[in-house]
């Protein structure tokens, strides 16, 4: 192949996953403020008060909701804005994806319905086309089913003694999703790598044909000039 | 006095983009953190557990049918991790032999106004299949039966006799398999053992308030 055509291939593969990554990112950007509001309305609708006897007080849910709502969606917002088509944004984008998750999860009771944020979240991170982003989620995933799992077992698995491997279990479900969520993502990024090779050889093909016109117009110019 | 060209000003610029996301990383961090902390610390810690007689409590108005086991859990209408705790003894109740009554006492406190215990936890109550929702006005049942916490669960065999007395939820507003729920229905179904568990919930009376 062509050095020049390889080396223009890949300066417009780059700025294909920038462009990707800036819009992927500015989405997130949104669906974080989106689920901070939806935190917060959960921990309203769900938990508002804690009670003892008549007397009532803000649920510690409603704080949580609004602070670590606030501190997760802080650092990934502010890079979605700054750096939008960084590696770095991305993975911060994807963890505090899966943390919100958790939080939600929570927030509502860990009602098996609320673990479908995990997976949908996944597909949304699918969007860059990254697969090193969804290994990220998948980590986050992996890393709080085990923590918990270690300090706190029964949120996770309801019975205090669990087997080591059961975060094993829950993970192999999110790895499921990802096998073909990673193949989607290579398959992309291939059929990127090849559109703009097609239009590095367009370009450089049109490029070969102005100067071919270029050169035909002077030669007739000169053979103009010559006759006159 | 020094003039600021344009790279220095980009070179500023840049310096307080970076400072500004470190702070933000050093946040997110300790936020997430400190929320898992105090989570752990919330649903963990258990209520005050109950000081049950060991027998059917003479005082209560609450009537135990001959012959078949009572299953009775004290609720706060308005504690929404015992919408936790319903959602387990419907769970119990299913799985549970049928000569085992449910009875679920609904605190309601004096001088609250009309349809106050009417919540999702008390409609989901009443849901409880062959379950009677009766009102513990002021929490005196849960005085007669030594109950401080919403949640707390007991099971008396037909001889009266106390066989479980505790939470049926692994934390605080968590539903979901947990060994509390296991005993009650294990003890029910084989008429063996005794058992008992943390309970999950809001108060509903305190130490200071038994007789």
């Amino acid at each position: 192949m062509n050095p020049t055509v390889a080396a223009r291939a890949e300066e417009l593969h780059q700025l294909q996953n920038d462009k990707r990554g800036v819009m992927v990112s500015r989405m997130f950007a949104v669906l974080l403020v989106v689920q901070y509001i939806a935190c917060v309305s959960a921990a309203f609708a769900v938990s508002p008060y804690a009670w003892a006897g008549k007397e009532r007080v803000l649920h510690m849910h409603v704080w949580v909701a609004i602070l670590a709502g606030a501190g997760i969606t802080i650092l990934p917002l502010l890079l979605a804005i700054f750096r939008p088509a960084a590696p770095l944004t991305r993975h911060v984008i994807a963890a505090s994806q899966m943390l919100s998750s958790a939080l939600l999860i929570h927030l509502t009771g860990g009602r098996i319905e609320t673990h479908f944020h995990v997976f949908g979240s996944l597909a949304f991170l699918a969007f860059y086309l990254d697969w090193k982003v969804i290994m990220t989620a998948t980590v986050v995933v992996a890393a709080d089913h085990f923590a918990r799992g270690v300090f706190w077992p029964e949120s996770v698995y309801g019975v205090t003694d669990p087997e080591w491997w059961r975060f094993l279990e829950h993970a192999g479900w999110v790895a499921f999703e990802d096998v073909f969520l990673i193949w989607s993502c290579i398959f992309g990024q291939r059929e990127l790598r090849a559109a703009a090779l097609r239009q590095a050889e367009v370009e450089q093909l049109t490029e070969m044909e102005q100067l071919k016109t270029a050169a035909l117009e002077m030669a007739l110019t000169e053979i103009r000039t010559a006759t006159a | 006095m020094e003039q600021v060209t344009e790279p220095m000003k980009k070179q500023m610029k840049r310096r307080l983009l970076t400072a500004g996301l470190i702070l933000a990383a050093s946040v997110w961090i300790a936020t997430v953190a400190a929320a898992y902390e105090a989570i752990r610390r919330f649903e963990t810690t258990p209520g005050l557990p109950a000081s049950a007689p060991r027998t059917w409590p003479a005082a209560t108005a609450v009537t135990r049918t001959p012959g078949t086991w009572s299953l009775v859990m004290l609720v706060h209408p308005h504690c929404s991790c015992s919408r936790a705790s319903v959602t387990e003894l419907a769970e119990i109740v299913e799985k549970s032999r049928r000569d085992v009554q449910p009875t679920v006492l609904v605190y309601r406190p004096q001088g609250m106004a009309a349809g106050w215990e009417r919540t999702s936890v008390y409609d989901a109550a009443t849901r409880i299949r062959r379950a009677r929702v009766l009102l513990d006005r002021d929490g005196v049942e849960a005085r007669n039966f030594g109950g401080f916490t919403s949640g707390q669960t007991f099971l008396y065999d037909d001889k009266g006799r106390l066989r479980f007395a505790g939470g049926v939820t692994s934390l605080r507003g968590h539903a979901g398999l947990n060994s509390g729920r296991m005993d009650v229905i294990r003890i029910a179904n084989e008429r063996t053992g005794n058992g008992s568990h943390p309970v999950f919930g809001c108060a509903i009376t305190t130490r200071g308030e038994t007789r």
